[in-house]
């Protein structure tokens, strides 16, 4: 072998396998959104079909949708239910278009900053393989992903009956809004410090962009804020409804932009630090460093505000725009169709709230499984061992954890209920605060069954407990929404804790089936905390 | 107890360990008031065996040297000793207690240096003494402010600001600070520079005259050999060799070299003692028995012409690899 030459070759290998290797470590995510692409989009597709098989079933469900400003807030805009089509454009795409943005994100994050946290972004760039094909390769990989997504999206509608043509358009104008998160996520990796803020400014953004969105397609006269927001291009793409496909300019500029400025900046800036660098120098603060779970609630403050402030946010506006929800034109038939769709009776401001709620249980109990997640990483980092070698009992760090993640899954159930009466009441509706409380505190029986669950998982299989628990919440959800419409027998759809769940304030809160559920949570936190106390601990 | 020296040629120096009955003070004997105490301690990660039936005694009030390269168990006993990691067979006790039964209770009387100075990045040095020290509860807040200065740590500094030797620094300051009757060290000094090292030294020295026991897991021979009144060698998860630094040293073998006026005379074949030649006019021999019949079959055959004699004691380094290198260096058990 000769030494100091390198042919074309020797480096355009390195940086394929860069991205091979970048597209292995997001393998997970990649298959766990691909089946969720497949699931949504054919079940939707059968559902509607055969839950409104004549064209009088369907003009009365979409003349009720039409009106009912408050269902768009999920899924945009309806521009044609007349047809599987047309609901399909509306439905899934709407819903799958805010799953491919995380998707994105979290991608274009975890290629590019986690590797340099871990520092092995430094280890790559010290060997052939320059700046600028380091960050394309990330951006190849992500586009790998993106690819599959299109196809499995693409598959479940083919699966559902839909035509070709359209079926790639609808899936194409969903991951349309990909270039412009990857964009977000990577300029956001370019300016954080650590990976931590990064999400945390690339979540910002992309909440605004999904708030403005909301208000384009919720508040009369504000329509053309559509045009302000990637989603909104994904609506205006109008798949199935007269197609516009030069709006795909407008994402893919967007995308490359953004992607661009990023290249530039990683290409100048130091490695393993953001254009806005933290203060690495302070005056001690010597305020909640008293225990172990002090020490957690002192670290975790920062995401639990994000929590709070995302909830409370769009509790406020559910609570504004509820008043828009009205029974005109809703039989009582169609209520009960509209229902098994998933979304609820909404013909009333109370009904409304009650079906959106569900959201917030779900939101709630993802917060758990990231509080499971929290406490995994100072495992994994090797951090527990400094802290286990002291006089601390396994019993009271990981009980002081879960002791948290229940009071800071409180709070943000708490500020739901809160936040939406305001909203409601600014809104000009009149409902009680005590049933809006009632609805947040509905949210923690459900959060606390999983809580108990991602700890035992985190006890019995740590590496795999994230996957687990957030798997588990996730599956159980979408089999609540589309369970039934399925056709599923009644005792597999009820398998689903959110099933089980009263829709306060529409509903009466369901005592018997939240105790069971609270008593499975505990029971399984106390088995997680005898596991635990039994088991070596497991780095990285 | 098996002994881990059972080849060895009679005529060694009786060491403690395996002769119980040894001038000693009862109470070292006593498992109970040693400060590690294990039997038959093992532990197996799946298909590797990492720690293979430890035997150990750690007394009070004396720096333990635990040597080994990488991978031989070294750490796996320290967690097992911690009753972070289960023992898969065995047990280890610290003051007599179970740290797998009772971790509190024997963690209140131990500070430990974890291998790698992971900490919590979004703290300041300050901070994590002030955490690390609150959660132990016996900490000498004076003697940590020495250690600082000596040590030249800037506590204002964030944990991810600072290189690895720095939290290593970190870690080891808020071990050395406690009042904890054990240390148990584990590498404490990869990643610092050589005059923090100088500084390490120091501060162990002064651990010991305070009456704490130091548990130094190293492969830094020479720290070994400065600090350590003895020193266990692990190889594959089995403790091969132990004894104070003069015990092991009968071990390996004596260098002597000799220098003649003129030709070297014809020496017989003696045991325990191999000749090669060291130049013109000079014989180097290597000793692994005692010195006496060589000394005397030179007095008989050159001993007026002999010019120069020099023996040199191995070193710890050449203990360390005669432990490793191959067949004729295994000790079985």
């Amino acid at each position: 072998m000769r030494v100091g030459t390198a042919s074309a070759g020797t480096v355009l290998r390195p940086a394929l396998a860069l991205a091979r290797r970048a597209f292995r470590d997001a393998r997970v995510r990649t298959i766990s959104y691909a089946y969720l692409f497949v699931a949504i989009a054919y079940a939707q597709v059968v559902a509607y079909r055969d839950a409104y098989p004549t064209l009088s079933s369907r003009l009365a469900f979409a003349g009720s949708f039409f009106d009912n400003r408050a269902v768009r807030l999920f899924y945009g805009e309806p521009h044609d239910l007349l047809t599987v089509d047309g609901y399909a454009a509306w439905r899934v795409g709407g819903t799958l278009a805010i799953f491919a943005c995380v998707f994105g994100l979290l991608a274009a994050v975890r290629a590019l900053r986690t590797e340099e946290d871990a520092g092995r972004m430094e280890l790559v760039l010290a060997g052939v393989v320059g700046r600028r094909s380091a960050y394309f390769s990330a951006m190849v990989a992500i586009a790998a992903g993106v690819a599959i997504l299109w196809l499995a999206e693409l598959a479940g509608f083919l699966l559902g009956g839909l035509s070709l043509g359209g079926s790639a358009y609808l899936a194409l104008a969903t991951v349309s809004v990909v270039p412009v998160y990857v964009g977000i996520g990577a300029l956001a990796c370019q300016l954080a410090p650590t990976r931590r803020v990064a999400l945390e400014l690339g979540g910002a953004v992309a909440g605004v962009l999904f708030l403005l969105r909301l208000v384009a397609d919720t508040v009369a006269g504000l329509g053309w804020l559509r045009w302000a927001s990637p989603l909104g291009w994904a609506e205006e793409l109008r798949p199935f409804t007269g197609a516009r496909p030069l709006v795909l300019l407008l994402p893919v500029a967007a995308g490359a932009m953004t992607i661009a400025l990023a290249a530039r900046i990683a290409v100048r800036r130091d490695v393993g630090t953001g254009l806005l660098s933290a203060r690495d120098s302070a005056e001690p603060r010597l305020s909640l460093l008293s225990s172990p779970s002090a020490r957690a609630l002192r670290g975790e403050r920062g995401s639990l505000l994000v929590w709070l402030g995302g909830v409370g946010v769009f509790a406020y506006i559910l609570g504004v725009i509820a008043k828009s929800s009205s029974s005109a034109g809703i039989s009582k038939s169609l209520s009960r169709e509209v229902e098994k769709l998933g979304a609820g009776s909404i013909a009333t401001p109370r009904g409304y709230l009650g079906v959106t709620f569900i959201f917030f249980v779900l939101a709630v109990s993802l917060f758990a499984c990231a509080q499971i997640g929290a406490a995994r990483r100072e495992e994994a980092d090797e951090r527990l061992e400094t802290l286990l070698a002291l006089p601390v009992a396994r019993r009271r760090w990981l009980g002081g954890r879960l002791a948290l993640a229940v009071a800071g899954a409180a709070a943000i159930s708490l500020a739901a209920g809160l936040l939406t009466w305001v909203g409601a009441e600014s809104g000009g509706v009149s409902i009680s605060l005590g049933r809006l409380i009632e609805a947040g505190a509905n949210c923690l029986p459900v959060t606390l069954l999983f809580l108990g669950v991602a700890a035992l998982a985190y006890a019995l299989v740590p590496r795999a407990s994230g996957a687990i628990a957030y798997t588990l919440v996730t599956v159980a959800f979408l089999w609540d929404l589309i369970g039934s419409l399925l056709g599923a027998p009644r005792w597999l759809v009820e398998l689903t804790p959110f099933e089980h769940v009263g829709l306060v304030p529409a509903q009466p809160f369901r005592a018997g089936a939240a105790a069971i559920m609270v008593g499975m949570g505990v029971l399984a936190a106390l088995a997680a905390l005898a596991v635990f106390r039994r088991r070596d601990l497991i780095g990285e | 107890m098996p002994s881990p020296c059972a080849c060895w040629d009679a005529g060694r120096v009786s060491r403690p360990r395996s002769h119980p009955s040894a001038v000693r003070a009862r109470w070292q004997d006593d498992p109970a008031s040693a400060a590690i105490h294990t039997e038959g301690l093992s532990k197996r990660y799946r298909e590797t065996r990492a720690l293979d039936a430890l035997d150990l005694t750690v007394r009070r009030g004396e720096v333990y040297g635990y040597l080994g390269p990488n991978g031989a168990g070294k750490t796996t006993t320290i967690r097992l000793l911690l009753g972070l990691h289960r023992p898969s067979a065995g047990a280890g006790h610290l003051f007599g207690i179970d740290a797998w039964r009772d971790p509190v209770a024997a963690h209140r009387r131990v500070a430990y240096v974890a291998g790698e100075p992971f900490l919590w990045p979004a703290l300041t040095s300050a901070e994590t003494f002030e955490f690390l020290a609150r959660l132990h509860g016996d900490t000498d807040v004076a003697y940590r402010d020495t250690l600082v200065e000596r040590f030249q740590l800037d506590t204002r500094k964030k944990i991810r600001a600072l290189s690895k030797g720095n939290r290593q620094k970190v870690q080891l300051i808020a071990a050395l600070a406690t009042r904890a009757e054990l240390l148990l060290l584990d590498e404490p000094t990869a990643g610092l520079d050589p005059l923090m090292e100088v500084a390490f030294r120091d501060c162990v020295k002064e651990a010991r005259e305070r009456g704490q026991t130091v548990f130094l897991s190293s492969h830094i021979l020479s720290e070994v050999e400065a600090l350590c009144d003895r020193v266990g060698i692990l190889r594959g998860g089995r403790l091969v060799d132990e004894g104070t630094l003069q015990e092991l040293r009968h071990l390996a073998a004596q260098t002597v070299d000799v220098t003649f006026d003129g030709e070297p005379p014809q020496l017989p074949p003696l045991a325990g003692v191999s000749v090669q030649g060291a130049g013109p006019g000079a014989l180097r021999f290597e000793v692994s028995s005692g010195i006496g019949p060589l000394i005397a079959a030179l007095a008989v055959v050159g001993g007026d012409r002999i010019k120069t004699l020099t023996s040199r004691e191995p070193s710890l380094e050449e203990i360390f690899l005669h432990h490793y290198d191959g067949s004729d260096g295994r000790v079985e058990r």
